[in-house]
């Protein structure tokens, strides 16, 4: 398994961004319903698809997709601040060491022991990200089954605000706290990362 | 997107007012986690529940978790305020796994009242007499939030309110929060891990014949769909149910929907 961590505005055409965009599309269009744009009718790709938003990818030796993340950085425009702000108590956290998770995608074509595998590879990866960037704490919107998945990670989470009722969706804000202390937390609650250490396996695009 | 702001809320694009109750609500809910944080005991826990729950405006409370079956320390967590007697008959009934208003919590994501549970699953007479129980021995309409953790039994917690009575709506919304990180915290303080037996995964073509045996078909129309002789099904049929431990074809499919080979999907809507 491969990780890569690469900024939007490397090569649009690479394969492994279009698998991931395709898998998007197949994962919250085609899957969860969700009433985003697709491109081609092949890409779900959004507003916050821009050279800004950073993505974490793994794919397969062969270079399939099979898990990946957005994260926003929070001074800009993000899905919290101008989709959901309802969703906040308070202000909406923003601020340079504040990223947003976005688009947690699982390939569908996996089992549900390989999507484990991934997942628990990817939330490790972000955590690992956040303490090699400097991010202290990351948000998310989630519909609630999915936060309690988030929840069950075992990292530090905290609401921003209620859940409520958008659409047919019931939704909550959440933000994580990442510290040195967070990988144990994960490996504590059962996540297990598929690259042995982190750094190694990372091919960081340009 | 279509954004539907509810309860006097701020809309798109306009900054979020938060009336005074509201902040109180959160207040409650934020005390509740507060209590919890730091939690390393059920009746820490159980504490904290039967706190939230009055200050919610919520008689009753019940957390329940059925650890996977398969899992050689078979481990419930119940936590509950419930009457002794509706308790008594409950478990008599063996209800634990029948109970309409678990059944119902399978089939969402999101936290209900129980009013909707009829909207929700097929009640069958059995049930009807069961929420009639309940009202009997003084538990009326509840609201219950739904836990499925993939790998892992799924769970609840519920609020409920005395008969006669009315939900708290204005609490919900702190219900549903509550009840989440509640769920959470049994799953942390009794050290519930995702269940991930070990050994070799089904192969492709195992998987396959194991799907069209769920869409209902035998062996060998199975091997007419798939190109392959009806002895070969039959071997790829006996080496999964090796892999996965399991006597029969019946439980085969049962175990491959649980674990997540298959999904009800690939069965009826192919």
């Amino acid at each position: 398994m491969f990780l890569t961590i690469t900024p939007g505005a490397a090569a649009p055409d690479d394969a492994v961004f279009r698998s991931m965009f395709e898998a998007r599309k197949r994962v919250f269009v085609d899957l969860l319903k969700w009433d985003v744009p697709v491109l081609g009718s092949r890409y779900e790709v959004d507003q916050f698809d821009t050279p800004d938003a950073t993505y974490l990818i793994l794919t397969d030796d062969a270079g399939n997709h099979l898990g990946s993340a957005r994260l926003l950085p929070t001074q800009r425009p993000h899905i919290l601040d101008t989709l959901f702000p309802q969703l906040c108590e308070g202000s909406v956290p923003s601020g340079p060491g504040v990223q947003e998770i976005t688009r947690f995608c699982l390939d569908p074509r996996q089992n549900a022991r390989q999507r484990r595998r991934t997942r628990d590879t990817l939330v490790h990866a972000l955590a690992a990200h956040a303490l090699a960037r400097g991010i202290a704490r990351y948000t998310g919107v989630a519909e609630m089954g999915w936060l309690q998945q988030i929840l069950a990670f075992g990292w530090d989470c905290e609401p921003l605000g209620l859940p409520r009722q958008v659409g047919a969706r019931l939704l909550g804000a959440l933000t994580i706290a990442i510290t040195r202390d967070t990988p144990r937390l994960l490996e504590r609650a059962g996540l297990v990362s598929a690259i042995a250490v982190p750094g190694d396996a990372v091919r960081h695009a340009a | 997107m279509h954004i539907k702001a509810n309860r006097g809320s701020g809309g798109l694009g306009n900054a979020p007012s938060v009336d005074a109750e509201e902040m109180t609500s959160l207040a409650v809910a934020n005390e509740f986690l507060e209590l919890t944080r730091c939690a390393t005991t059920n009746d820490q826990l159980r504490d904290a529940l039967a706190t939230i729950c009055e200050s919610m405006g919520f008689e009753y409370f019940a957390l329940t978790h059925h650890v996977d079956p398969h899992a050689t320390e078979a481990q419930v967590i119940r936590l509950h305020n419930y009457p002794k007697p509706w308790v008594e008959w409950f478990d008599d009934h063996r209800l634990g796994v029948s109970d309409p208003v678990h059944r119902a919590s399978r089939v969402t994501d999101a936290g209900f009242c129980w009013a909707r549970v009829p909207s929700m699953i097929k009640l069958t007479a059995a049930d009807r007499e069961v929420l009639a129980m309940a009202r009997r021995e003084g538990v009326g309409d509840g609201f219950t939030v739904p836990a499925h953790i993939p790998g892992e039994a799924s769970g609840s917690c519920s609020f409920a309110v005395g008969p006669g009575k009315e939900v708290p709506a204005h609490y919900v919304p702190v219900a549903q929060l509550v009840g989440t990180f509640a769920f959470d915290t049994a799953r942390r303080v009794n050290r519930i891990r995702c269940v991930d037996t070990e050994g070799p995964p089904l192969t492709g073509r195992q998987r396959d014949c194991v799907l069209w045996a769920a869409r209902g078909k035998t062996n060998w129309e199975t091997a007419q769909i798939l190109g392959l002789s009806e002895e070969t099904v039959m071997q790829h049929h006996k080496q999964a149910r090796e892999r996965l431990d399991i006597p029969n074809k019946p439980m085969l499919v049962v175990r491959a929907l649980y674990d997540g080979y298959i999904c009800f999907d690939d069965v009826f809507r192919p």
